[in-house]
């Protein structure tokens, strides 16, 4: 196995493999069928314009066929986003986007301020994230020895983004210029997934770059931050209990 | 194969008249007060944008509940239906291309279609029907929307449109407008 998909593979372990979202320039019949090969579903199709990309939702997708689009995903020929377990999950995400109709792939002062302050708060429950940039803003990922209820994933989410964005407020600025989403969300199921690390952003073709508090790393440094935060900073599910009942006793 | 693309709300069903006549009712899941679920439902209704540069919003929020209240209640055209239907019959690849957002409407868009009894091949969503059209080397297309009504000339494709008040005050020259989809069925039978 490449190296990349393996270690790909390995940190994305928890999240189920049988259904994901593909984005990719390709398009017409003939790659479609290509692609449903062996059973796969399509659920829908999307496509944005300019630049033709598409986006497929696929589900059914048996066992075998992911190697084949984490190799495909790791070699830049598309990009592969999953979704969450329905219940419990030993991987939970902050997705956080500028908020704006136009010029959003620009970081504003509010989500440096708001990534820095989000970062403090979850040091200080114990938790540490992997910080990648995103096409629109960065998502911060927390990876777990073990499963966990989504319903408390959430909670802890919720909670510290809401301290992060009163702590944007008392700093003057407005939090509405960030969009935040939660992974998972026990409020939808199954709606919308995340783009995994090691490619470019389909859009603005930039490559999920690692952030440390120096700054984002170069494309080899960030694989290198990747395997070292996947070795080093995988969470043990006592220490996220901790956190949990630190913050909820907190509110 | 013969491939065509159909547009969904106010091509196959009665989108626009279930937005205008359903009483929606205020509740708590909005967020909203029950005046601003009144304001908001207004403008949704006469077409108002909120005017706001950003994306995600109270006002956003408010809409994509109320559209998908509409996509669940929606009335399928009966002789869409029956056109459909006869589209599978005659071995048509049928593409649903729609302007919905499916990530979170492709659930009751299915059962939707499933539930009258509507055949289809994939679903689609696109902003530009027509580039959709183009890139996928689909010729026929069925959608009510203004601008592939107006820009099909620039595409080379084949525009239908189930014919509609809004329509009245264009100068259409280029895309056909249909009365009931028995005299569509003839046109590109032909």
């Amino acid at each position: 196995m490449d190296s990349k998909v393996a270690l790909l593979t390995e940190f994305y372990r928890g999240l189920p493999k049988d259904r994901a979202k593909v984005e990719t320039y390709e398009q017409g019949f003939e790659f479609l069928e290509r692609m449903l090969a062996g059973g796969v579903t399509l659920e829908y199709g999307e496509m944005s314009h300019p630049g033709l990309l598409h986006k497929y939702k696929l589900s059914k997708i048996p066992e075998g066929r992911m190697n084949g689009l984490l190799l495909s995903h790791v070699r830049k020929e598309s990009n592969l986003c999953l979704y969450f377990g329905d219940k419990v999950n030993s991987l939970f995400c902050f997705n956080l986007d500028n908020n704006h109709k136009t010029d959003n792939t620009e970081v504003i002062p509010e989500m440096e301020l708001a990534v820095s302050l989000l970062r403090e708060i979850l040091i200080g429950l114990g938790c540490e994230p992997l910080i990648l940039a995103s096409g629109r803003g960065y998502h911060l990922w927390f990876r777990l020895a073990g499963e966990v209820e989504n319903d408390q994933l959430y909670n802890v989410m919720l909670r510290s983004m809401a301290k992060t964005m009163l702590g944007l407020h008392r700093k003057g600025f407005d939090h509405q210029q960030i969009k935040v989403n939660f992974y998972p969300d026990p409020r939808s199921r199954d709606i919308v997934s995340l783009r995994l690390f090691g490619t470019d952003h389909a859009k603005n073709r930039v490559f999920s770059r690692v952030l440390t508090p120096e700054g984002l790393l170069d494309e080899e440094d960030s694989w290198k931050a990747f395997e070292c935060h996947l070795k080093t900073k995988t969470m043990s599910v006592e220490r996220f209990r901790a956190a949990y009942e630190s913050i909820m006793a907190a509110f | 194969m013969k491939t065509i693309a159909i547009d969904l709300d106010d091509t196959l069903n009665d989108f626009s008249e279930t937005l205008l006549k359903t009483p929606f009712t205020h509740d708590a899941g909005y967020g909203i007060s029950a005046e601003t679920f009144a304001q908001y439902l207004r403008m949704l209704r006469s077409g108002t944008a909120d005017g706001n540069d950003l994306l995600s919003t109270e006002y956003s929020y408010f809409c994509y509940k109320i559209h998908n209240e509409c996509y669940r209640l929606t009335t399928a055209r009966a002789d869409g239906v029956e056109f459909m239907q006869w589209l599978r019959a005659n071995d048509w690849r049928i593409v649903i291309c729609t302007h919905r957002d499916l990530r979170r409407s492709n659930e009751c868009t299915r059962k939707w279609l499933e539930d009258n009894g509507i055949p289809f091949d994939y679903l689609f969503r696109a902003l530009n029907k027509l580039e959709f059209c183009k890139a996928w080397g689909i010729k026929t297309l069925v959608d009510d929307h203004l601008f592939s009504l107006t820009q099909e000339g620039s595409y080379d494709i084949e525009v239908f449109h189930p014919i509609m008040a809004k329509h009245e005050d264009l100068e259409l020259r280029r895309g056909k407008g249909f009365r009931n989809f028995e005299e569509l069925k003839q046109w590109i039978q032909k």
